[in-house]
């Protein structure tokens, strides 16, 4: 009789726990009248034509369980890129249209900024090493690739049409009604490959129902139902953002440096470009499976050094721990296998990766 | 509730004395070993046993009555409560050494400087003696401010079952719901306290050693010293907060046996483990739900704007902690046999 009292106080804790999403899907908007796929692609295309994207601020959210091993990554590394590849992380979002763009990173005691101002410059602000970096976009560039990718030479209904039959090939696309993303009524998008060989079960992408902007996307692997790697907004309102998120002055006694960007002389694109010359793509659709001869990845490896975490030939190894061994005509070779991604090293030295089985991989190796 | 009849029938209660003077704090501030060991507690019982019974029956009645008397009875039960706790050495001394904490730190930085590898908040308080009290409190609430919290939340109950003062707290019809919750306040009042030494300390350490000036924040942003002082208040706020929610779980502990050194060492493990747990990959999904991996989130307060969508997730968690395990506290001590 006693005990009925902690029993209901953790019975509360624990409904008020899981009841919070149940909420927020109740008192989210009445659902949104039925489209199909064309029509919503239409409308998404008009919108996109016609409007400029709306200011806005939220919370993303990306969760990546890709089953990949253990990743040798030094604490703290949490604002490093391969840090994203397991775990969750939280990044807040200010866009208050015109290029005005705000994220920030937020970490123990810590925090990321990237402010870009609309006019061409952008800052990079890292607490952790108290330094602040003035991007600079030369002046051509700075206009950019328009953000709109209007479709002007067709109309949206047939921008919709030709979409639509070029992914019908291979992809089986459907609408879902009735889904509730950060407490906003969404229509999703759903892409089933129709390839047998790939490991990708689905891809899903939510549409707001009323502004046609992407809230999150999921991608699902075969044989899961929780989705190996997801991105979206737990949290988004279309309200303007204060300005002086936009503004930024680097703070006193802050390390300040300069960088211009458009140049051809960073390390991550020379390593892009040795990469990109000997990269081969066999297949088409989601069986695509890339070919790269090893030479030209481990390359990469000296670019970045060990300094900032997750150098990536010792990734490479630390993986590669991990692989079975495999054989087919053409010699011998390892593959790992992760939820989305299969990864096949053969013995004389060629990589092949690919969303796709490791027999297609195999496959893959043979043809030469 | 029936034994605290049963109890309120062995034991002598005399009559009630002055409820606010003498022989309240020196009869158990005198056997602090006992209090400490527990061991001590049959031989160094018997002797402050009267007056103890005396004392404790005086504290709870006191010679009010009427409407008011309940809440004021409680109030002065507590009042009675926090002087022992501030008057106990041993917690003077985890305060002194919690003040201790900034000023080393702050006096290594003047004296030798940080050095470039150091996370630059360290650094940071070179320029701006604010800064000290945040690097302060972000490294004691690792440790060292839950151990303070977890001995005198863990000693609370046990302490008083280990050397035999409990039954002669239940003697006087206060009721135990009323005891626990002048234990459970006793608790969050030093949590506060532990978390404001801290703060103090840092900030007159800060201001005597370094300059300070504007704040510059995590976001990169600089805020006046006004602004910078409030944010200061929140954050030793919500770290009193995380410290509270963890004395209660220590409360829940201390029911559970008479041994006062074995519920303060279930709290510190407690921490332990779960900054263990907090830490390991495999675990991530359970992060949320540990009461550890929110203490270091007053970090927010240092953003612009304030992240108040985390820290206000973590009070709620606090909020949920307490009250469960409050519940827990509640429902083993209201139906325990109290022996000693």
């Amino acid at each position: 009789m006693r005990w009925g009292v902690p029993v209901a106080a953790i019975a509360v804790v624990g409904a008020a726990i899981s009841a919070g999403p149940v909420i927020a899907a109740v008192q989210g908007e009445p659902s949104l009248p039925d489209r199909t796929a064309e029509q919503l692609l239409a409308e998404a295309a008009r919108t996109a034509r016609d409007h400029a994207p709306p200011a806005m601020s939220g919370t993303v959210v990306e969760t990546a369980s890709l089953g990949l091993p253990a990743l040798p990554l030094p604490q703290g590394a949490s604002s490093s890129p391969l840090s994203l590849l397991s775990g969750s992380h939280t990044v807040k979002v200010w866009y208050g249209g015109e290029g005005r763009l705000r994220l920030a990173l937020p970490g123990q005691m810590s925090e990321t900024d990237v402010i870009s101002d609309g006019k061409g410059t952008a800052w990079l602000w890292e607490s952790a090493g108290n330094t602040a970096t003035r991007l600079t976009v030369p002046g051509d560039a700075a206009a950019g690739p328009d953000p709109t990718p209007a479709p002007t030479a067709v109309t949206p209904r047939d921008f919709a049409a030709q979409a639509l039959k070029a992914a019908e090939e291979n992809t089986a696309v459907r609408v879902e009604n009735g889904e509730h993303v950060a407490g906003r009524a969404a229509y999703q998008l759903v892409l089933t490959p129709k390839d047998p060989a790939s490991l990708v079960d689905k891809v899903t992408l939510a549409l707001d129902g009323e502004t046609y902007v992407p809230l999150r996307v999921r991608v699902f692997a075969k044989g899961a139902a929780e989705p190996a790697f997801e991105v979206g907004f737990t949290q988004v309102s279309f309200s303007a953002p204060a300005p002086e998120n936009f503004a930024f002055t680097p703070p006193a006694g802050a390390t300040v440096k300069q960088q211009t960007f458009g140049g051809t002389d960073g390390p991550g694109d020379r390593a892009a470009d040795v990469a990109g010359a000997a990269l081969r793509i066999l297949g088409s659709g989601w069986g695509t499976v890339a070919e790269v001869p090893l030479s030209a990845v481990s390359l990469k490896a000296d670019g970045d050094g060990p300094a900032k975490g997750g150098d990536p030939s010792r990734l490479l190894e630390s993986v590669l721990k991990s692989a079975t061994p495999v054989s087919g005509p053409w010699g011998g070779g390892k593959v790992v296998k992760t939820k989305l991604l299969s990864v096949l090293v053969t013995d004389d030295g060629r990589l092949f990766a690919g969303a796709v089985t490791p027999e297609a991989l195999v496959k893959a190796a043979g043809r030469r | 509730m029936s034994t605290v009849d049963t109890a309120r029938g062995t034991a002598a209660a005399p009559a009630a004395g002055d409820p606010d003077s003498g022989p309240v704090a020196p009869s158990r501030a005198s056997s602090p070993e006992g209090d400490a060991t527990g061991s001590g507690a049959p031989s160094g019982a018997s002797s402050p046993e009267g007056e103890a019974a005396g004392s404790v029956a005086g504290r709870a009645a006191g010679p009010g009555a009427g409407a008011s008397w309940a809440g004021r009875s409680g109030l002065r039960l507590l009042g009675s409560e926090v002087r022992l706790t501030f008057r106990r050495p041993r917690n003077i001394a985890m305060l002194g050494a919690l003040a201790v904490v900034p000023v080393v730190i702050g006096v290594v930085l003047r004296l030798v400087g940080a050095d470039d590898d150091a996370p630059s908040l360290v650094t940071q308080v070179a320029g701006n003696g604010l800064m000290l009290t945040f690097v302060s409190m972000s490294l004691l609430t690792a440790l060292l401010l839950p151990v303070a919290v977890g001995v005198v939340a863990g000693e609370s109950v046990a302490g008083e079952a280990g050397a035999g003062t409990l039954r002669y707290l239940l003697t006087a019809p206060a009721g135990r719901a009323r005891l626990l919750g002048v234990k459970a306040a006793n608790v969050v009042v030093f949590a506060l306290a532990a978390c404001t030494v801290v703060a103090v300390s840092g900030l007159v350490i800060g201001l005597v050693l370094f300059p300070v000036g504007p704040v510059t924040l995590l976001s990169g942003t600089t805020v006046p010293l006004a602004d910078g002082l409030l944010r200061l208040l929140i954050v030793t706020g919500y770290a009193a907060a995380g410290m509270a929610a963890f004395g209660i779980v220590g409360l829940a502990l201390s029911t559970f046996t008479e041994v006062p050194i074995g519920a303060v060492a279930a709290t510190v493990v407690t921490v332990v483990f779960s900054q263990v747990a907090g830490a390991i990959p495999q675990l991530d999904p359970v992060r949320p739900y540990l009461l550890t991996s929110w203490w270091s989130s007053f970090d927010g307060a240092l953003r612009d704007p304030v992240a108040t969508d985390v820290m206000g997730q973590g009070l709620l968690v606090f909020a949920a902690y307490a009250f469960v395990f409050g519940a827990i506290a509640w429902g083993r001590f209201s139906g325990r046999d109290i022996t000693s």
